[in-house]
């Protein structure tokens, strides 16, 4: 469940030059699917023999290893996460903002809240949430340890960081769900990881395991069309080169309308959120109506059982 | 990134200390490498507490999204002088600034502009703008139709020490800034790697004494010859004008023609430059004559009755009289009195005579038009002065380090509210965005005004004329320019 670095529309110039394992580009590329029909599918539940339990994908964690060092270089080929981190967090605001009335009142100042990141990366979205002021503790994850390297060595250039956050190489699978810390999240977030895991919907419900009564699980992820293909796989990573190779897995993306069927079916889970977002060049992000249906979203879900 | 960002910064060294010769230097930045505790650790150096750097603060305590931040002030004079500053009612500085609307606004929001003296504040309503040469003019009032947000009121004539001693007292007010007062920057370099900390990327402020400040964001609030600036690796281009500004408190024979009221701006184009002057209250005015170096130490040399003449004479005669005055040593008050009598001109249409200049406020400084290359780096922020320096004629200056406090302290309020790490040039990029391109536009239009102004004769003389005639009788364009003098027009 690796993420980041998946600059979606990104029809923009950076220089990127992050050198890839060529050997899975190959692999990638032949495997890399026409776009066929972009229909409504469920959510696969395939699992991946080698990797036991894990909803990682191992060519993923040689892929983000080779973007390792450029992930902190705000002109380099993760730009375009830097630039859409603050989205995340008006999405987070907007989300907690719907919470259906549970424990706490909005008379008084809500009480600082737990994240759980999920395939943090170089920790971009983790060290942000550990920055606000309303934040009390952030856990962030990850397989790669190349890429936790690249966390922990930036969060400390930050000395209001290290109070706050702790990275932890794992995945959802291997944090311990016995202990108290690593359970009953305000939210726990997933931002440009389902389209890289094999198993989807066992990851998910995992993820939604750690989430506290009350709390959310918050992701974002790319929608499987015609025109996501086109500009993420063909124009972006082939044409202009601007996302490294091998970033996207089309077969791999998600639609809203399946994520709203798998959290339908399931107990507990509220009316999600949905807001799509563009990037526009020269602008950045924006959020437009209805385009979570063709190319980014955020998807958030309250646990309300 | 981070080598560039090493190469581009070079590390600031004082003159004083530089001159000490290379092996103090040496010592001095052993010296430096003592350790920093966690108390020096800072989210906002700003060193500065000028107008820009005293807003700065100001707006960053008042704000609740900011509040929390660590912030310190590093200001080389003793500023408990400043918030004490007291003059008698009928005696005003020399130095004053035209404050627009905007600024005033800005300045009621973050809570300072009730600690200004009042009654030392002083508003106008028109202003009269003509060409010494050809004569053509221009008359700027609101007309029938002021501008709904500010009334009839143009801008705002203020001491520039009323409004840093009001800024702070409302800092004082606030609480929660750590101030280092009567002290001089020796040295600005970086912080250390230590097993928890990385701080290499990070400003570090050296004062005398041996005080180290870190700062995620050090802001040079330090004026036109920036040492942060300096620091950054940042230049600042531009020219001088060879010309003076010559400043002093006048007084009036009465408090305008328009009465208390009513009050009018003037400025005359003359060859030598423009000399405005501008209303203080009562029947005080302040002047503000750029001019070449030459007549600016004449005017400084001369006994008060002469001066005073000699101010009378800039706004009244032909250059051609006022060029002869400034080539006599003395004696300008007989000549003014003799030449005045054989110049017909309409009283009314120039400010109310002269009568008094305050003792000791006759000064001059060089103008120069200066803009850094970029007002942001890796953990680097330049507002105000350190920013751009412009030319006097439009009253601008500090109003455009306003206007960058303002939009800084909404990018750094986005940064915090968005978990960003508010000194990364990334964070601050909407900052250079928002200011760079109008503070362009404002210094190249009086660059452009100041040189189609100086030249005394020729084919830019009518056309000029023919410009200021058209633009009095063309309402949409006037309005547009009282709007820019406002500082509430089209966002350029
Ligand atoms: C002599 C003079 C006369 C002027 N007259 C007019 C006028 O009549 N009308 C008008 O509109 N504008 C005038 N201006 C311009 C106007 O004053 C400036 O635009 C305005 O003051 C800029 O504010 P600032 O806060 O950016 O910088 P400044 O007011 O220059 O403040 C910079 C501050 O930084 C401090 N500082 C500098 N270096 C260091 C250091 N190494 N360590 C610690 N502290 C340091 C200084 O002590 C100072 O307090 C004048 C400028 C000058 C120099």
């Amino acid at each position: 469940m690796l993420r980041h670095a998946r600059q979606s529309v990104g029809i923009r110039p950076i220089t990127t030059g992050s050198p890839l394992s060529r050997p899975i580009l190959a692999a990638r590329r032949d495997h890399r699917p026409l776009p066929a029909s972009p229909g409504r599918r469920t959510i696969p539940t395939r699992h991946h023999s080698s990797s036991s339990s894990s909803s990682v994908n191992p060519s993923e964690v040689s892929h983000f290893t080779a973007l390792a060092s450029t992930w902190w270089d705000p002109h380099g080929p993760s730009r375009i996460l830097h630039l859409m981190n603050p989205l995340r967090h008006d999405f987070i605001t907007r989300c907690l903002a719907s919470s259906s009335s549970s424990s706490s009142s909005s008379s008084r100042t809500p009480p600082p809240l737990r994240y759980l990141d999920v395939g943090c990366g170089g920790g971009i979205f983790a060290e942000s949430a550990a920055r606000l002021p309303t934040t009390s503790s952030v856990i962030a994850i990850d397989p790669t340890p190349s890429i936790l390297a690249v966390a922990r060595s930036h969060a400390r250039r930050d000395p209001s960081l290290s109070s706050k956050l702790e990275y932890l190489d794992a995945t959802i699978e291997t944090l311990p769900a016995s202990d108290e810390k690593y359970q009953n999240f305000d939210v726990v977030s997933c931002f440009e990881v389902v389209e890289h895991v094999d198993n989807p919907a066992a990851f998910l419900e995992r993820c939604g395991q750690r989430v506290r009564p009350g709390g959310w699980l918050v992701l974002s992820t790319i929608a499987r069309t015609w025109t996501s293909w086109l500009t993420t796989n063909f124009v972006a990573e082939d044409l202009l080169g601007i996302v490294p190779k091998g970033t996207h897995d089309w077969d791999k993306y998600i639609n809203e309308d399946e994520l709203r069927a798998f959290f339908g079916k399931r107990e507990g889970w509220g009316v999600p959120v949905v807001v799509g977002v563009v990037y526009v060049p020269g602008l950045g992000w924006k959020e437009v109506k209805g385009s979570e249906k063709v190319g980014n979203y955020f998807f958030g879900v309250q646990r309300v059982g | 990134m981070e080598s560039i960002a090493r190469r581009r910064a070079v590390a600031y060294v004082c003159r004083s200390c530089s001159r000490q010769g290379l092996r103090l230097q040496r010592q001095a930045r052993r010296a430096y490498s003592g350790t920093a505790t966690r108390d020096d650790i800072y989210d906002v150096v700003c060193v500065g507490g000028g107008p820009a750097g005293l807003s700065l603060l100001t707006a960053l305590r008042a704000n609740p999204t900011t509040s929390h931040l660590r912030v310190a002030l590093v200001e080389a004079q003793d500023l408990s002088k400043i918030r004490s500053w007291k003059l008698p009612p009928n005696q005003f500085s020399n130095r004053c600034s035209s404050l627009t609307p905007s600024s005033v606004l800005f300045l009621d929001q973050i809570g300072a502009w009730s600690h200004l003296e009042q009654d030392r504040v002083q508003p106008y309503h028109e202003m009269q703008v003509w060409d010494g040469v050809s004569g053509a003019r221009i008359e700027f009032d609101w007309g029938p139709n002021p501008n709904p947000s500010t009334g009839t009121t143009i801008a705002y004539m203020n001491e520039n020490l009323n409004l840093t001693s009001g800024l702070l007292k409302r800092l004082e007010e606030l609480g929660g800034v750590s101030v280092f007062d009567s002290a001089r920057v020796e040295h600005i370099g970086f912080g250390e790697q230590t097993d928890e900390l990385d701080l290499r990327e990070w400003p570090t402020v050296h004062l005398a004494g041996g005080k180290q400040l870190l700062a995620r964001l050090l802001v040079g609030a330090d004026g036109a010859n920036s040492p942060v600036r300096s620091f950054a690796g940042i230049e600042a281009k531009g020219w001088d004008y060879g010309r003076h500004g010559v400043v002093a408190t006048l007084e009036l024979e009465g408090e305008g023609w328009g009465g208390d009221q009513m009050k009018v701006a003037y400025q005359r184009f003359l060859p030598t430059g423009p000399v405005a002057m501008l209303p203080l209250p009562g029947n005080h005015a302040t002047l503000v004559w750029s001019t070449t170096p030459e007549n600016a130490a004449l005017l400084k040399s001369l006994p008060a009755e002469d001066f005073i003449s000699l101010v009378n004479s800039a706004f009244r005669l032909s250059p051609t009289d006022l060029d002869f005055l400034h080539t006599q040593s003395s004696g300008q008050a007989e000549e003014y009195k003799w030449r005045l009598e054989h110049t017909p001109f309409d009283r009314q249409s120039v400010p109310q005579t002269v009568v008094g200049v305050q003792t000791g406020t006759v000064a001059s400084f060089p103008l120069k038009l200066r803009h850094a290359d970029t007002y942001i780096g890796e953990r680097v922020a330049l507002v105000g002065d350190a920013a751009h320096t412009i030319h006097p004629l439009a009253g601008q200056g500090l109003n455009q380090g306003q206007g960058d406090v303002q939009s800084l302290v909404k990018t750094i309020d986005y940064a915090v509210s968005h978990g960003q790490d508010l000194g990364t040039r990334m964070s601050l990029e909407p900052y250079l965005s928002e200011r760079y391109t109008a503070n362009h536009v404002l210094l190249g239009v009086c660059d452009k005004l100041h040189k189609l102004y100086s030249v005394g004769s020729g084919p830019l003389v009518p056309l000029r004329s023919l410009g200021l005639n058209l633009v009095n009788s063309l309402t949409p364009l006037k309005s547009f320019f009282m709007n820019q003098a406002a500082g509430n027009g089209v966002k350029i």
